[in-house]
């Protein structure tokens, strides 16, 4: 199976949110990017694909600035994945979640791809609009939500669950398709030391940019804020616990109007 | 010129979910007088659920009817919403921002050539293109972009905005002819769906009221205390990663950045201290009330309302004081 998976490198969790004097976006001085937690996931699950189905490959891929695609293109070599291939973000190319979907577009179309993997959205922006936006591009079917993935060679079919509002549900596809996972391993595998030092010198393929005029994306980032500070929880004052509880109950429904 | 919008719905059972009645609610304000609203309605339900439209003021609703849609993924009615769109001369697609209308909204945005964004929060058109603004980064920013290109398909951020009341108005129902879906889109199977309502109370996504346990409660046998309070209010039950990491709670029910995100209109975090992998999946929520034994966890500096004490006394004296107060 030739698995493809799609990184993207974004803010540290405990990044200290800045925006830039003008609003514009996010100030990148000083931020760390690593590759989102459902991209993580995502690797992890590539990995145990190939692993169960040998003759397997895993591609992975990313779209951005050079400096941090390469640094979650290594460590995904370093990890296990067998090729690696960047799209360098040029300067005209759209803050847009379509254009990265062109973006990605453009490497997998040269790669070999039966299963497209990639986190249902990324800890940044938590759009999800990728995996959808991707799949019609190549024409492919597409599943979010996805959990529990396998595949079973008897049937040649994918199985999976899907967390949807309205309950669990399990699916079967044949390949080729595009899957996004909700599933989180919150303990993903670890890279040795012989295999980083390897892969910093593993040769990264490059993929052409979207096209700005011409490809998707055209919605335009207009301010980036951060929402008024909170002023920390008003504490509740009480003698007993029947107290504390009285007070909340009062406020929940007088005050917060959120009681049901 | 005005927004025409056309309003993709959810079926949940024989009626339309409660995310799509808040999507209506939003179009119809974008409208204004001088625009429009359609609604849209496909797959499993279809057919009973297309008049619900009427009782939040749409007078036209298209069903589509294709058996090979019950089992399809989400992904097949991407031609339909397409053709609708083209149809009804729609420059705005709107939907509830469940799993269900996120996961369309990228689809739907490249098979129409449009601008799209979801879960957002607010909405306003302004020169003839649609503003909105939606949280990032778990709550801790905004972004407000502008959607350009003429037409833009966008998902609203469940429970941000109300369900409308009425005029309830009869819709005119139109049966939408098969449209040519790829094979390839139909291959694969639903091959079972567990109801989440089997279990008791709503699903973490769905619900307006959460309640979340977290390390504190000590023990698996203690988190019925949790149960407890969330049934007296009807709440899904969340859980942090320490307790899923645990295995007292499946990880289905973890709430934070490797979890679910969740905004409902209350979160009440029992026994949390608020590491940030946790407030990320949950800092947008509207009203957030923590009860925590620690009086500087940094849960307090995100919740609006706090309880210093032993969870073990308070959370079953809040559980006795609401059912009282509610009666049941």
């Amino acid at each position: 199976m030739e698995i493809v998976v799609c990184l993207k490198p974004v803010p540290d969790a405990e990044t200290r949110l800045r925006p830039l004097a003008d609003g514009s976006g996010l100030d990148p001085e000083g931020v760390k990017f690593v590759l989102a937690g459902y991209d993580e996931s995502a690797v992890e699950q590539a990995l145990l694909l190939k692993e169960a189905n040998a003759g397997s490959k895993v591609h992975a891929v990313s779209f951005g600035s050079s400096r941090w695609t390469e640094e979650v293109l290594r460590a995904a070599i370093a990890l296990g994945c067998d090729t690696a291939t960047a799209v360098e973000r040029s300067a005209g190319t759209p803050e847009d979640p379509l254009a990265t979907a062109a973006a990605l577009r453009n490497a997998i179309e040269a790669l070999p791809h039966d299963l497209v993997l990639l986190g249902k959205q990324a800890g940044d922006d938590e759009e999800g609009l990728v995996p959808g936006a991707l799949a019609e591009m190549l024409g492919l079917p597409h599943f979010g939500f996805v959990v529990d993935l396998r595949w079973d060679p008897a049937s040649q079919r994918l199985k999976f669950g899907r967390s949807a509002e309205a309950g669990q549900e399990t699916w079967e596809s044949p390949l080729p398709c595009v899957i996004a996972l909700q599933q989180a391993w919150n303990d993903p595998r670890t890279a040795k030391l012989p295999a980083i030092l390897k892969s910093r010198r593993a040769l990264l393929g490059k993929a052409n940019p979207p096209t700005p005029t011409a490809d998707h994306g055209r919605s335009e980032l207009e301010r980036f804020a951060l929402p008024p500070p909170r002023t920390g929880a008003r504490m509740i004052e009480y003698r007993t616990p029947a107290e504390a509880a009285e007070k909340l109950v009062r406020i929940l429904k007088e005050e917060a109007k959120v009681f049901p | 010129m005005t927004p025409n919008l056309l309003v993709v719905g959810e079926t949940a059972g024989a009626t339309l979910s409660a995310a799509t009645a808040e999507a209506v609610g939003v179009a119809r304000s974008l409208a204004g007088p001088s625009g429009t609203v359609v609604g849209f309605v496909a797959g499993p339900g279809a057919a009973s659920a297309a008049p619900a439209f009427g009782a939040y003021g749409v007078t036209r609703v298209l069903r589509v009817e294709d058996p090979r849609l019950e089992t399809a993924p989400v992904a097949a009615q991407t031609r339909y919403v397409a053709s609708a769109a083209n149809a009804v001369g729609a420059n705005v697609v709107l939907l509830g921002g469940t799993t269900f209308g996120r996961d369309l909204v990228g689809r739907v945005a490249v098979a129409l050539n449009a601008s799209a964004a979801n879960g957002v929060t607010e909405l306003e058109w302004v020169d003839e293109t649609l503003r909105i603004r939606r949280p990032v980064f778990g709550g801790r920013a905004t972004e407000t972009r502008r959607l350009r290109g003429g037409r833009c398909v966008v998902s609203v951020r469940p429970h941000a905005f109300p369900i409308p009341n009425g005029p309830a108005v009869t819709s005119a129902v139109e049966a939408v002819p098969a449209a040519d879906v790829p094979p390839g889109l139909l291959a694969a199977k639903r091959t079972t769906i567990e109801s989440a309502s089997g279990g008791s109370g709503p699903s973490l996504g769905d619900a307006s009221i959460v309640v979340s346990g977290g390390r504190g409660v000590r023990a698996p046998e203690n988190f019925r205390l949790v149960d407890d309070l969330a049934a007296s209010l009807g709440a899904a039950v969340g859980a942090s990663r320490a307790v899923t990491d645990a295995g007292w709670r499946p990880s289905s029910l973890q709430v934070g950045q490797t979890g679910r995100s969740v905004s409902p209109q209350l979160y009440i975090a029992v026994g949390i201290s608020g590491a940030i992998q946790h407030l990320v999946g949950m800092m947008s929520s509207r009203v957030i009330v923590a009860i925590n034994n620690d009086a500087s966890a940094s849960i307090f500096r995100v919740a609006d309302y706090g309880i210093v004490g032993d969870l073990f006394e308070i959370v079953p004296a809040l559980t006795a004081e609401i059912r009282r107060v509610r009666g049941i």
